[in-house]
């Protein structure tokens, strides 16, 4: 049924279904970096290296389009070069990384991240900083950590890091050990800085099995759910690919949003997480988003949402690729209303 | 005889290695792939029947399980290094052409993308199956591949993306192949791609897995096998 509600900025829609509220309508939470580079005139390479270019870039597209979160997201690597990696920009790509312990397995040749002199992550907390600073009533801001499968894959190099979750498991968890206090201080400090929510991103999980990674990694993943949440922030999980087989496990994390990426089941996602955790996504950001119809991209997200019901979010199944023509984003953030139960 | 390709076709599917490789902890200080190709080759096995008979059937093997969902990438990872292992045993006979390569398979991760475990795999796999690979590694644009296409013009081309927003560069470089090569074989591959994706590029064949992409190669080379 369709209530009449009073409108209300994006902070507090977005606020609103994290709580378990009745927002005015559904909230848009899409990911863009390159894409909001260039909508700006910039490139990826000034988004990833000058968290001015990144705050712009988003804050554009937020008021643009519609979003209702500021995101601090811009590639993988903030953590590892705060661990020691070198990073090289790319004006119209990814930054490179180079994988600190390609090598050997060796921890002591980690250097101790420190978010608030690490270059990488201190420009992180300034973006922070910068969008509190600027519109932090009225959107909500998201941090961002990388998971301890990934911020491991990123150390090792993903081969190796693959490897190793065969040959030789204690360093695995010993590594993703390391990963996870770090993540969890880089958390504080960017929730300090003004983040009210945290993402974390462990796309790599999704290539391992279910046993390994309930075994292994989901509980490493719960000690950082849970230390971000006793601090007072949300947490939003973002495994891009096909996560079905890891629902269950998903599921036992407590995480209160859950990114789905294309290739899942939505239907099948909220039957195994519940009621309680908002399901975003999950259009696939290629093929729906980039190559779809402004009216095609409507009727999928309506779909989708009477489909998986509350709480939900809008959003594509992973980043907004570059080039998809505006209308097909202004037709993804089209407002849809809430629909209570 | 039959025994010991049996046992090299359940090393290179189980990911055994060699001998010092502990993995799987069942077959632990055993013969590996790699003992078990030397072994094969003293006996008088045909280098050809070793690779027909033991090593391809054992990428199919976890090839297959893998797209059933049973195992997953560092499984795959493992028994493509088992096969690799053994494979080097085999490569003066493929120099000598006393084995034939089934033709030579192009690949790389396409413009923009640094993600290389899917087309390592692949990549293996192939090479399991007994093509020549030519790896361009990632990062590689429409240049690379056309040079590569070049040097070896009966080749058939695999590309790999991992990322929604670099699986786009597909596009530019499937198209730039074909205006100079219209019917040269592209495959594409990637977690983010769809058959649907594959038709739209113009690409000519789509996969979700190693194993579909073995399989292709295979219908190629032999169009009454499928």
């Amino acid at each position: 049924m369709l209530l009449k509600v009073i409108p209300m900025n994006s902070l507090e829609r977005y606020m609103s279904v994290v709580k378990s509220g009745t927002p005015d309508i559904v909230p848009r939470i899409p990911i863009v970096m390159q894409y909001a580079a260039e909508y700006i005139g910039s490139n990826y390479g000034a988004f990833a290296s000058d968290y001015k270019a990144l705050v712009e870039a988003n804050c554009r597209c937020a008021k643009d389009f519609g979003f209702d979160q500021l995101s601090a997201i811009s590639d993988p690597y903030r953590e590892t070069e705060g661990f020691g990696g070198k990073v090289r920009y790319v004006t119209d790509g990814v930054p490179r990384c180079t994988n600190p312990m390609e090598t050997t397995k060796d921890m002591a040749v980690l250097l101790s991240p420190n978010p608030q002199v690490s270059t990488r992550m201190l420009d992180r907390i300034n973006a922070i900083r910068e969008y509190k600073k600027l519109c932090g009533e009225e959107y909500s801001i998201m941090g961002w950590v990388e998971g301890p499968a990934a911020e491991a894959a990123d150390l090792r190099g993903v081969m190796n890091f693959l490897m190793d979750t065969i040959e030789d498991t204690d360093f695995v968890c010993r590594l993703m050990d390391r990963c996870v206090d770090v993540g969890v201080e880089f958390a504080a400090a960017q929730i300090d800085a003004g983040a009210d929510t945290i993402g974390i991103g462990d796309a790599i999980a999704s290539q391992l099995s279910p046993q390994f990674y309930e075994s292994f990694i989901q509980p490493r993943e719960h000690t950082l759910v849970k230390s971000i949440q006793e601090m007072g922030a949300i947490v939003r999980l973002h495994i891009c690919g096909n996560i079905t087989h890891l629902l269950p496990g998903i599921a036992g994390l407590g995480v209160d949003i859950l990114d789905v990426d294309h290739m899942v089941d939505m239907v099948r996602v909220r039957r195994v997480v519940g009621n309680n955790v908002v399901i975003s996504g999950n259009i696939d950001p290629v093929a729906g988003v980039r190559n779809g119809t402004a009216s095609s991209i409507w009727e999928y997200v309506k779909k989708t949402y009477v489909s998986v019901g509350n709480p939900y979010m809008v959003n594509a199944g992973c980043e907004i690729p570059a080039k998809t023509p505006e209308e097909n984003l202004k037709a993804l953030c089209t407002p849809i209303p809430f629909i209570k139960a | 005889m039959d025994n010991i390709l049996e046992r090299l076709t359940t090393c290179i599917e189980r990911g055994k290695i060699n001998k010092a490789f502990p993995f799987p902890a069942e077959m632990k200080g055993g013969d590996g792939a790699e003992e078990l190709c030397i072994m094969a080759l003293a006996q008088g096995i045909p280098p050809e029947e070793i690779l027909n008979k033991a090593m391809i059937p054992g990428m199919s093997r976890i090839g297959e399980k893998y797209s059933q969902g049973k195992v997953f990438v560092p499984e795959m990872l493992i028994s493509a290094k088992a096969m690799s292992a053994a494979m080097k045993h085999l490569k003066p006979f493929f120099t000598s052409g006393a084995i034939k390569r089934r033709g030579v398979f192009v690949i790389g991760t396409v413009l923009g993308d640094l993600h290389d475990i899917g087309k390592n795999i692949v990549a293996m796999s192939v090479e399991g199956a007994g093509w020549e690979i030519v790896d361009l590694g990632v990062d590689v644009g429409s240049e690379k591949f056309m040079e590569a296409i070049a040097q070896h013009p009966e080749c058939v081309v695999g590309m790999s993306a991992l990322l929604s927003t670099t699986m786009v560069n597909m596009e530019t470089i499937v198209r730039n192949i074909k205006t100079k090569y219209p019917d040269k074989t592209i495959l594409v591959g990637g977690a983010p791609l769809s058959a649907d994706f594959c038709s739209h590029i113009g690409a000519s064949f789509y996969s979700p897995n190693p194993q579909g992409a073995v399989e292709f190669l295979n219908k190629i080379i032999n169009p009454e096998i499928l």
